[in-house]
């Protein structure tokens, strides 16, 4: 019966297209968890990835010591007279900082913005798929980890975690940031004050983020430093984010965009902080997601 | 126990086709051209030209288990590596049937299986928005690389698998 087979095929293209369709529906709305099978399943695939991860890192560890080897003279050189200059801001860090708690005693506010604890990750995959600026890092739920909070290098922000498993999780990197994962952040000027602005996504041909909302009257320097401000509700304060390359009037000239080269590296990434704000964390109710002002 | 180890390759593939944007060097994975390995998909062609017979269709179910896994762990968005691999998958069972299989044939069919499956996926992906670059853009920034580089990584694997699985698929047949 060619007919009927024929009926077949077209019964199977339409409900295997409904189901794409309702699968692709299902999972790019704002899901605030993912299904538990995901869950196990990125967790199966993390803990494979890691088997296959520990020999292969070592190896590039050993090639990348014995490569700095050849370097340590010069850097020693550099690193001793540099010695000095530390020391001096070290002892003045010390007392700012007991100064700063002093001050906060006087007036009873312990509490601030800044204050985290870093969960220390490993990142051990990375999207296959280019359009999705995504990676994979080996600590979850189990270790604290939940959405929406930051991710830092020592130089500063990568990105901040999408989802989360029980042992792994996803973290959405800064190169893939759009409007509905905004960071609210300050603009630090030398001598002067800080300038507010959010940065509201990433524009792909040049690799800078784009730093917007910022008020026409404002004189902004290239080489100005970018933080977080931790007004969002999510991010702690200070978190370095990068430095104003370039400003320009937006396209309806009442406010400025800033493009801003970030100071993390976000291609070669091995090791990664997240960050758990002290402060209480405020859940929004908006499925926008990420940081909004 | 034979059955199992095609489902095991195929696992290891998936796992270390995200460790190898994250371990090959960075200037050569993120150069401006947008090279995507579909190391998956390479095997799932080499089983659909010697595995299945012509009434097995064991590449496409591998295609959309397989798919559906590389949707979870690196994309978020569900369903269209499983749609498009499976779909590949179908075209190619169609057509092996009208060719004699040997190297050259097999590696033709992997440049047409990952260009066609690449080209859903940029359908698929700029009809949801997830990519918004234009289609000559695409061409020469996304699709030829990742063709030549699934290419090399074809070549390296066909060696290795393919006369293990024309055994298994006479095993298979004959018991």
């Amino acid at each position: 019966m060619p007919s009927f087979i024929r009926k077949k095929r077209l019964m199977t293209v339409l409900i295997g297209f409904v189901i794409l369709v309702v699968l692709i529906g299902f999972s790019m709305r704002d899901r605030t968890e993912l299904t538990v099978p995901e869950k196990f399943i990125q967790d199966t695939v993390g803990w494979a990835q890691s088997i296959f991860h520990s020999p292969i890192q070592l190896v590039t560890n050993t090639t990348n010591n014995i490569q700095d080897m050849f370097h340590v003279y010069e850097q020693n050189e550099v690193l001793k007279s540099r010695l000095a200059e530390y020391k001096g801001l070290i002892q003045k860090n010390q007392q700012l900082k007991k100064e700063n708690e002093e001050l906060r005693a006087t007036i009873d506010k312990t509490e601030s913005l800044s204050g985290y604890t870093p969960i220390q990750a490993t990142v051990i995959a990375r999207s296959s798929e280019r359009w999705f600026e995504q990676m994979t890092i080996n600590r979850g739920e189990e270790h604290g980890v939940a959405k929406d909070m930051a991710v830092i290098t020592s130089e500063g922000m990568v990105g901040k975690i999408k989802s989360v498993g029980a042992f792994h999780s996803t973290v959405q990197l800064l190169s893939g940031f759009d409007r509905s994962n905004k960071i609210s952040s300050w603009v630090v000027r030398e001598g002067e004050d800080n300038v507010f602005g959010l940065i509201e996504g990433y524009d792909r041909e040049s690799g800078r983020l784009l730093l917007e909302g910022i008020k026409q009257d404002v004189e902004l320097k290239k080489g100005d430093v970018v933080i977080s401000s931790g007004l969002g509700g999510v991010f702690p304060e200070n978190l370095r984010i990068g430095k104003i390359d370039e400003v320009v009037n937006d396209q309806f000239g009442l406010t400025k965009t800033a493009y801003v080269e970030p100071f993390a590296d976000l291609f070669d990434i091995n090791h990664v902080m997240v960050v758990d704000r002290d402060m209480q964390t405020i859940m929004e109710e908006e499925q926008g997601g990420g940081e909004q002002q | 126990m034979r059955r199992y180890i095609i489902p095991a390759v195929l696992f290891i593939l998936l796992a270390i086709q995200g460790m190898a944007m994250s371990l090959l060097p960075a200037n050569i994975v993120y150069s401006d051209l947008l090279v995507t390995p579909h190391w998956v998909l390479c095997f799932i062609v080499i089983i659909a030209i010697f595995y299945d017979k012509d009434h097995t269709y064991h590449a496409i179910w591998y295609g959309m288990i397989f798919g559906l896994l590389i949707d979870v762990v690196y994309t978020g968005v569900l369903g269209v590596y499983m749609a498009t691999y499976a779909m590949t998958a179908y075209v190619l069972h169609g057509l092996k049937e009208l060719v004699h299989a040997n190297f050259i044939v097999a590696s033709l069919l992997a440049i047409l299986s990952v260009a066609l499956a690449d080209t859903m996926l940029y359908m698929i992906y700029s009809f949801v928005q997830v990519t918004t670059i234009s289609w000559g853009n695409y061409a020469t920034s996304r699709l030829l690389p990742t063709v030549a580089g699934n290419m090399i990584f074809f070549i390296i694997l066909y060696p290795c698998v393919k006369n293990r699985l024309e055994q298994w698929s006479e095993e298979l047949t004959s018991a």
